[in-house]
């Protein structure tokens, strides 16, 4: 054994004896800095649901001139001015207006909101189910196991996409009672989203789980005399959220694209509505007279989808750098 | 592993089934569908008589439980008749049914021919519908009525099959030197390049980026004098001044007018499947290439090429073909984003409009070829992973 090494060594134990212990998230949080793609995509997402959650409330508070009604009036989501479609962008109306005269910067930050409400909701739904799934099927084993195991499986096997439009374009016009219908649409389309979307976290969770069940502070808790239940809750669980957190910020990304193209496809959250996914949607006729449409909404898929991606590989490098995701 | 074939078969054809009794459930459960549009006329002059919208639902075999109509569909309908004599029930039958009689549950052609299919001359296609098992995948509802769905399929068939097959081979062909490339060379500008671009190409919505082919390459193109592209479409009815055709002289319905129009949706897809595959490629590579009998081969004193290419990355291909093996459905089911921008009359976009139209013959038979292929190819990547490589067991 050579010098050097019992000096590091040493000197380890000694930090470790008398420095308080870092907090994990903290060290996290130091790795995840050093990814500077990762902070940018962090500031940036930052700034997107700052404006998506503060835009709307201080433009709703500006006034612009409606050609169609000769006044000038608060902006809002579904105003029209059909004296003044499909203009260009102009300092009135930055990114232009649509084929009914709407705002397309409001209809933007608005539809933001409900993209990223629906993105969110359902990785947090997805993610949460997939990792308890996978927490039982990995610390119960056998039968159990194999059961989720084969669920899996069949959820993965099948054709996402046909599926997802088949589903949502039958359970496009259901109504649920006591919700206004674009509350409804939303819940149409997180259900459908959540039910593909879980299987991901349930074989991490469950891999997680299979390497912690025979460890010592496992069998401590049993011999304390912890249900399974708890132990699950209390130990599995949260020694498999790291690497669930960086799938969920990569599955972010994932389901703003695929609830965009439901949208956009005419599957998703119908018109006057505004998403980010349905905003393309009638571009296409008018894209010789008025193509900036088809930019910007598009545009904002782009970005928050890297910036998720991005922000999920520097989470993961943080994280845990041999994890194969 | 006969054992575990023999096993995971029957999965799949398990899978395969409760996908299909599944969607037709929500299909039949589900209000609104393709009778929801008739009594929208204005005036009762212009209205349906409830007779006549039986007529319909029967013609459809709309008014059938779902399982029934679930049995048919596979099945076909000429053994109903057969099996209500053997029950013993061909006379009314409201005890199991809200309908009449047996025959009453079959479409109305098939009830008039005696509930068979006996008798039918050679070549016309027979009265009674006889089941997806039996190669009859019934008739289009709405977007092509009265034709089948077997020949609706044909007519699309061959140019999803052209497109995919392009962008396949294409992006294999560069994804994986790129893939090796930045592997090997892992943190040069190369490399970041690849990786930043794999990034962008995950990120990007396909159908965005398709509107901005469409603007640079036709719009912009045609603004500024250059050749510009046909937006949508096989081919061109009329070729227009100042458009590639028109440049290059290309008569329409040719080959040539075929691979112009081709243009843009492959490329669409091909930096789509690119930025998937290269990466996949890259960290493939960097995997095989910390192996130690990579090192054993370089101490060797192999030429560093060869080590490449004869011991690295052919190990590194073998999980890039599982991965290219799963896609194959989506050769059969089409892009159904980029076939529906770009107007490309394929797959994707008979399902998309039969969706869009409530046309369940050819929305069913679409869901459940893209079911078995999936299935099948899940199969065969599962058996190729132990082709190739002799460690995996499966038991």
């Amino acid at each position: 054994m050579s010098v050097a090494e019992i000096d590091i060594s040493s000197l380890q134990a000694e930090a470790l004896l008398t420095g308080k212990p870092e907090p994990l998230i903290l060290t996290y949080w130091r790795r995840l800095r050093r990814h500077r793609l990762a902070t940018a995509s962090l500031i940036a997402l930052i700034l997107i649901i700052l404006s998506v959650v503060l835009g709307p409330i201080i433009m709703s508070r500006m006034t612009y001139f409606n050609v169609a009604r000769n006044e000038e009036i608060n902006y809002s989501r579904d105003t029209q001015d059909l004296r003044n479609i499909n203009a260009a962008p102009s300092l009135e109306h930055p990114m232009g207006t649509d084929e009914l005269g709407r705002d397309v910067l409001f209809r933007i930050l608005m539809a933001g909101r409900l993209s990223l409400f629906i993105a969110f909701t359902v990785v947090i739904l997805s993610e949460s189910f997939g990792m308890f799934l996978g927490a039982v099927s990995g610390y119960y084993g056998g039968r159990t196991d194999s059961l989720i195991q084969r669920l899996t499986e069949f959820v993965i096997i099948l054709p996402t996409l046909p599926l997802l439009l088949t589903l949502s374009s039958i359970l496009r016009d259901l109504q649920i009672p006591f919700l206004p219908a674009e509350w409804g649409q939303a819940v149409v389309i997180i259900a459908i989203l959540t039910i593909f979307g879980w299987t991901g976290s349930c074989r991490l969770s469950r891999g997680m789980v299979l390497s912690l069940r025979n460890q010592e502070f496992t069998e401590a808790s049993r011999a304390l005399g912890m249900s399974n239940f708890q132990i699950i809750s209390r130990h599995m669980m949260p020694n498999a959220l790291p690497p669930i957190i960086v799938n969920a910020s990569l599955a972010l990304g994932g389901v703003i694209v695929l609830e965009s193209a439901l949208s956009f496809l005419g599957f998703g959250i119908q018109p006057p509505v505004a998403t980010w996914g349905n905003m393309l949607q009638g571009v296409q006729k008018d894209m010789f007279t008025a193509p900036w449409k088809a930019l910007y909404p598009g545009l904002m898929i782009f970005v928050t989808t890297l910036a998720f991606n991005y922000l999920g590989d520097g989470l993961r490098d943080a994280i845990d750098p041999r994890l194969k995701l | 592993m006969t054992a575990y074939l023999i096993r995971r078969g029957l999965q799949m054809i398990m899978v395969v089934i409760l996908a299909t009794i599944a969607i037709f459930a929500l299909l039949n459960a589900v209000p609104g569908g393709p009778l929801s549009g008739l009594n929208m006329a204005v005036g009762a002059k212009n209205r349906l008589s409830p007779q006549e919208i039986a007529r319909i639902e029967q013609t459809l075999g709309l008014n059938k439980p779902f399982y029934l109509s679930y049995l048919t569909w596979l099945l076909g309908e000429d053994w109903l008749d057969e099996v209500g004599n053997m029950i013993g029930n061909p006379g009314p039958a409201e005890k199991m049914f809200t309908t009449g009689t047996w025959a009453d549950l079959q479409s109305p052609q098939c009830a008039a021919a005696g509930g068979t299919n006996q008798g039918t001359p050679e070549g016309k296609r027979p009265p009674c519908g006889r089941g997806v098992m039996r190669w009859d995948w019934g008739e289009s509802w709405k977007l092509a009525r009265g034709q089948t769905v077997t020949s609706v399929i044909g007519s699309r068939i061959k140019n999803t099959l052209i497109l995919m097959s392009t962008v396949t081979l294409i992006s294999l062909v560069i994804a994986i030197p790129i893939g090796i490339i930045s592997a090997v060379r892992q943190y040069s500008k190369m490399d970041y390049a690849v990786t930043t671009f794999s990034f962008f190409g995950i990120a990007m919505p396909v159908f965005w980026f398709g509107l901005l082919m469409i603007i640079l390459f036709t719009l912009k193109f045609r603004e500024w004098g250059l050749p510009y592209f046909p937006s949508g479409d096989v081919f061109t009815t009329r070729v227009t001044p100042g458009s590639i055709q028109d440049v290059l002289g290309i008569t329409p319905y040719t080959m040539a007018d075929r691979i112009v129009h081709l243009f843009l949706p492959v490329t669409v897809l091909t930096l789509l499947y690119l930025a998937g595959w290269s990466r996949f490629m890259r960290s493939s590579m960097l995997e095989v290439l910390r192996q130690d009998y990579v090192r054993t081969a370089r101490a060797k004193g192999l030429h560093e090429r060869a080590v490449i290419a004869k011991h690295a990355a052919r190990n590194a291909l073998i999980p890039l073909i599982t991965i290219v093996v799963f896609q194959i459905p989506g050769i059969f089911s089409g892009a159904i984003l980029t076939e529906t921008i770009f107007n490309y009359p394929g797959m994707g976009r008979l399902f998309i409009d039969a969706l869009g139209r409530d046309d369940w013959p050819i929305v069913m038979a679409i869901l459940f070829i893209t079911a078995i292929l999936v299935v099948v190819a899940t199969l065969i990547g599962d058996i190729l992973y132990t082709i190739v490589d002799p460690r995996i067991r499966f038991d």
